[in-house]
């Protein structure tokens, strides 16, 4: 399928927390989507923690950010990570990144998942 | 060093009431839960306890923001304590607190507590089997499939460290606390057992870059596999994500089930684990997936074949 995904409605992410989404039907979620007002973050929902590579983070459906919702966290080990650069912070990771996911909101608010990335 | 094994871990965290929520729908029995943490304990008392991490009363974190801050291993008796209290008095700061325990430093780093232990003995039968050529282990008309039953962990079993020198780390545990080695994966690091128990590990270490020192996971053991295997699947039917099993192990043979946990550490349902005496002989090989696990295996959704067929 090389064209864009719709993931899911603006409406459906509360604003300033996240959401899993498993857009190639994996069982799983594959990837994560954190909304701060009409903007969206994508990123893989894989751990970059060496020996970990690919963990899923979340420690429950959808929760994939600190109580603050200020960082990224990953429930495995406790990796912490910058909202908008995917940066690790803090914990077992320093040095590598999330890896970030094409994302496309439409005039109506549709959030779609862009094709460069959507075999990842 | 008659230590029994593990009475408690202490964890400083960032959302106490996510982590209260888990550790009580994890099967724990909460105690004093507020804002501020909780004790969540098992059958036997041995426990988990949650504070903020900013509590001033924590030791100290981790300079990688680990969030375990304590172990407490529980002793045998007061000549145990002293004992402890000598042999690392020799080296390093032994701190008496107030409720009679002791607080040191491991060679890692890792704040370690010593106390009488607060396990109670529990009697309580273990998951029971029927197979032919040997007793029954139900009476007749007693049935084994039971969706109902209460599942409360009966005893905290085990911590897994990430070390950045197992070397090291064994060392210390093995000469200065008499703790056995168990098994070893030689790439990895020790499984280690203290001498006041048979159980096959309390503790184990893994070998890592030193920025990734904390924990892996913690554990408590439940009643038998078909315990583990409904605790699993209620814990992951409330949203919980599973990080890896059910599954057996081959080292403990203890059946397992991994899951993400808001402590940022995996935590594990455990059953059935091999005990050992000093009469053992230690194995080792390198880990690997085979030599991990006899078979690992993943939920699905319940199904049955041909529906109804009238």
């Amino acid at each position: 399928m090389n064209r864009p995904i719709r993931l899911c409605h603006l409406s459906d992410i509360e604003d300033g927390d996240a959401r899993g989404f498993d857009p190639h039907q994996q069982g799983h979620d594959s990837l994560f989507v954190i909304r701060q007002h009409r903007q969206v973050i994508g990123y893989r929902n894989a751990c970059p923690h060496k020996g970990y590579e690919g963990t899923s983070m979340a420690w429950r459906k959808d929760r994939f950010l600190n109580k603050a919702h200020s960082r990224v966290i990953c429930a495995a080990h406790g990796a912490q990570f910058d909202i908008n650069s995917g940066e690790c912070l803090l914990g077992p990771c320093p040095g590598q990144s999330l890896d970030r996911l094409p994302l496309l909101v439409n005039e109506q608010g549709d959030v779609y998942l862009l094709p460069a990335d959507s075999e990842k | 060093m008659n230590i029994t094994g593990l009475d408690s871990l202490v964890f400083g965290v960032d959302d106490v009431e996510a982590c209260n929520q888990y550790l009580t729908d994890y099967g724990l029995i909460p105690n004093n839960v507020s804002a501020a943490g909780g004790t969540f304990t098992a059958l036997d008392g041995t426990s988990v306890v949650i504070r903020h991490r900013d509590d001033p009363e924590l030791p100290p974190a981790l300079p990688t923001g680990a969030s375990l801050r304590k172990t407490i291993h529980g002793v045998a008796d007061q000549a145990t304590l002293n004992a402890i209290a000598e042999e690392l008095g020799k080296d390093r700061d032994v701190r008496r607190l107030a409720d009679g325990s002791i607080e040191a430093e491991d060679d890692m780093g890792f704040t370690l507590g010593f106390q009488l232990s607060c396990r109670q003995p529990i009697s309580i039968p273990a998951e029971k089997v029927n197979a032919p050529g040997d007793e029954p282990g139900r009476p007749v008309n007693v049935i084994g499939a039971d969706e109902s039953i209460t599942i409360v962990p009966r005893t905290l079993s085990h911590v897994v460290y990430f070390v950045p020198d197992s070397k090291k780390a064994e060392q210390f545990y093995i000469e200065r606390l008499g703790f056995r080695v168990a098994d070893r994966f030689t790439n990895l690091g020790p499984f280690l057992r203290p001498q006041g128990t048979l159980d096959h590990h309390t503790l184990f270490l893994v070998d890592t870059p030193p920025e990734m020192q904390g924990v892996e996971h913690f554990t408590f053991h439940l009643g038998g596999p078909t315990e583990l295997l409904l605790a699993g699947k209620r814990f992951q039917e409330k949203g919980y994500e599973s990080f890896w099993g059910p599954g057996r192990h081959i080292y403990g043979s203890n059946w397992f089930w991994y899951f993400n946990s808001p402590m940022g550490v995996h935590v594990e349902f455990d059953a059935d684990m091999d005990l050992h005496d000093d009469s053992w002989t230690a194995r080792e090989i390198d880990a690997s997936a085979d030599a991990s696990q006899i078979f690992n295996f993943t939920l699905v959704d319940k199904w049955m074949p041909g529906g109804d067929p009238h």
